[in-house]
């Protein structure tokens, strides 16, 4: 199981901050984030107070499409999906009765589906048909573990996820508008501490 | 006769040898388990008479421990129902007293949480106060607790023991009035307790509740109560029938100081309290009856004896 390259989590109470780390250690294993976190900072101020984690995922996984999860067979208007990965079936379901109606879209067993193309549609154009955007699935699962590690009272949360950079900002009082300038001070440290 | 608290483990085979002792000797049986092929009794015994216990008990395979708790209510009083704060540490907590002897009701605050925000409402008040002692058990942070410390013990009137992150000389140096124990080093996190450092802050509870159970014993035997709650809970298991049919494990839970009835208190508290224990003295002389917060029990509370100049 791979490693973060950088976890630190820093607090103006040391003896509050080690368990922290050892809180936030056990939740993004559970939660099974190792492999996808690349480098986590997480700084707390109980005085404040404030919470304030900031952390850089690996290579975020591209959209899945069918051709991902399914052999496609093309005979005429009759598509047939074998299925390889069920883990999207469910989704894939729900986009192919919406696309084509429940009518149109047969599952004689468990791992095929077949899909009866109308006149006007490439047959071929299902391959590339998106089935599921695992960012976002994983923006709401780091938002979520962050959530949880960080103290319960800290209710007023601010979070972004873009390009592979995340941050979450918790407070028990009002958040200033522009929190900007507290998470850039934390990607600081954290280049700088390599 | 000095009671005192024991925990008894042994097989199912000729049990009914000791449960006929305990009572032969004036003892009380306060809770029985009957897990698969074991028995568990929690008991209070004659201190005299252990030996004998142990003696019957040794060609049975029986075991006879020091429960320093039975015969106890204590609530463990988690800040919030959330996942931050459960299964632990507040189930690890509770489920360790209890092997202790202990009765533990877990009360999770609605809104405890949060050093400035932290509420406790009057319901969650009076259900505490109607245990024998109560455990907070706060977060990580010096700050927060310092802050929240006082919301927290306004008009709670039974012993405080405070659990969290900061060390416990920590603890003592921000808390202030002080409160009767603390436990530093167990705040909040968020995985099992099995490490021997995590066990050894879990028998420090024990510790710190027993030391502080002691001095509660102690300041009533000053004052001795009216009844032995283990000996009210007897009478009343023989004067109402309808316990009986009480589908909860423990119907009458013994405190220190009374018991709690899980019958509806307007049905039952006159056929209670009329209860004659001895010629001419009847429940209502010596006890305090009123509802329970928890549901509609019925909460007894045993006078001193300098209240009623009568001993049963």
């Amino acid at each position: 199981m791979p490693t973060l390259e950088y976890f630190e989590v820093d607090s103006t109470e040391k003896a509050g901050g080690e368990m922290y780390r050892r809180i936030t250690s056990t939740v993004i294993t559970d939660h099974n984030l190792l492999k996808v976190l690349e480098r986590l900072r997480i700084f707390i101020d109980p005085s404040v107070p404030i919470f304030i984690a900031t952390g850089i995922t690996r290579s975020v996984p591209r959209l899945i499409r069918v051709s991902d999860l399914a052999g496609v067979a093309i005979d005429g208007s009759k598509v047939t999906l074998l299925i390889a990965d069920e883990v999207y079936l469910a989704d894939l379901l729900q986009i192919l009765w919406n696309k084509f109606g429940k009518d149109q879209v047969g599952q004689p067993d468990r791992f095929t589906i077949e899909i009866q193309v109308p006149d006007d549609l490439q047959p071929g154009s299902i391959e590339d048909l998106a089935v599921a955007d695992p960012t976002s699935g994983l923006f709401r699962d780091l938002i979520y573990s962050m959530q949880l590690i960080c103290p319960e009272g800290f209710r007023i949360k601010k979070q972004a996820f873009n390009e592979g950079r995340f941050w979450f900002v918790a407070s028990e009082n009002t958040l200033p508008e522009d929190v900007s300038p507290l998470v850039e001070e934390q990607f600081a440290i954290m280049r700088r501490e390599g | 006769m000095n009671l005192v608290p024991v925990t008894y483990k042994g097989g199912v085979f000729r049990h009914d040898e000791i449960l006929d002792l305990i009572e032969d000797m004036g003892g009380y049986i306060i809770q029985k388990h009957m897990i698969a092929q074991e028995v568990v009794l929690q008991a209070l015994i004659p201190e005299d008479d252990i030996e004998i216990l142990k003696k019957v008990s040794r060609p049975l395979a029986g075991e006879v421990i020091p429960a320093p708790l039975v015969g106890t209510e204590i609530a463990v009083v988690s800040m919030s129902l959330e996942i931050h704060h459960l299964p632990h540490a507040s189930c690890d907590v509770a489920e360790y007293l209890r092997t202790a002897g202990a009765k533990t009701n877990m009360i999770g605050l609605a809104r405890g949480f949060g050093k400035r925000i932290g509420l406790m409402s009057d319901e969650e008040r009076d259900i505490i106060n109607e245990h024998d002692l109560v455990i907070y058990l706060f977060g990580n942070f010096e700050t927060c607790i310092k802050e929240k410390m006082p919301t927290f013990r306004r008009g709670i009137h039974i012993p405080i023991i405070v659990c969290g992150g900061p060390s416990k000389e920590a603890l003592m140096k921000i808390i202030d009035p002080k409160v009767a124990g603390y436990v530093g080093g167990l705040g909040r996190f968020m995985h099992r307790t099995k490490e021997p450092s995590e066990l050894a802050r879990l028998d420090e509870i024990v510790a710190e509740v027993s030391r502080v159970i002691g001095n509660k014993r102690a300041e009533i035997a000053k004052d001795p109560l009216s009844i032995v709650p283990a000996r009210l809970m007897n009478t009343i298991y023989e004067s109402v029938p309808d316990i009986q049919d009480v589908m909860s494990p423990i119907p009458v839970v013994v405190q220190m100081d009374g018991v709690r009835v899980k019958l509806p208190y307007d049905h039952y508290v006159s056929d209670i309290s009329g209860i004659e224990v001895d010629k001419g003295v009847h429940l209502s002389d010596i006890c305090d009856f009123s509802p329970s917060r928890m549901r509609d029990y019925i909460l007894v509370k045993v006078k001193p004896f300098s209240e009623t100049s009568l001993m049963v």
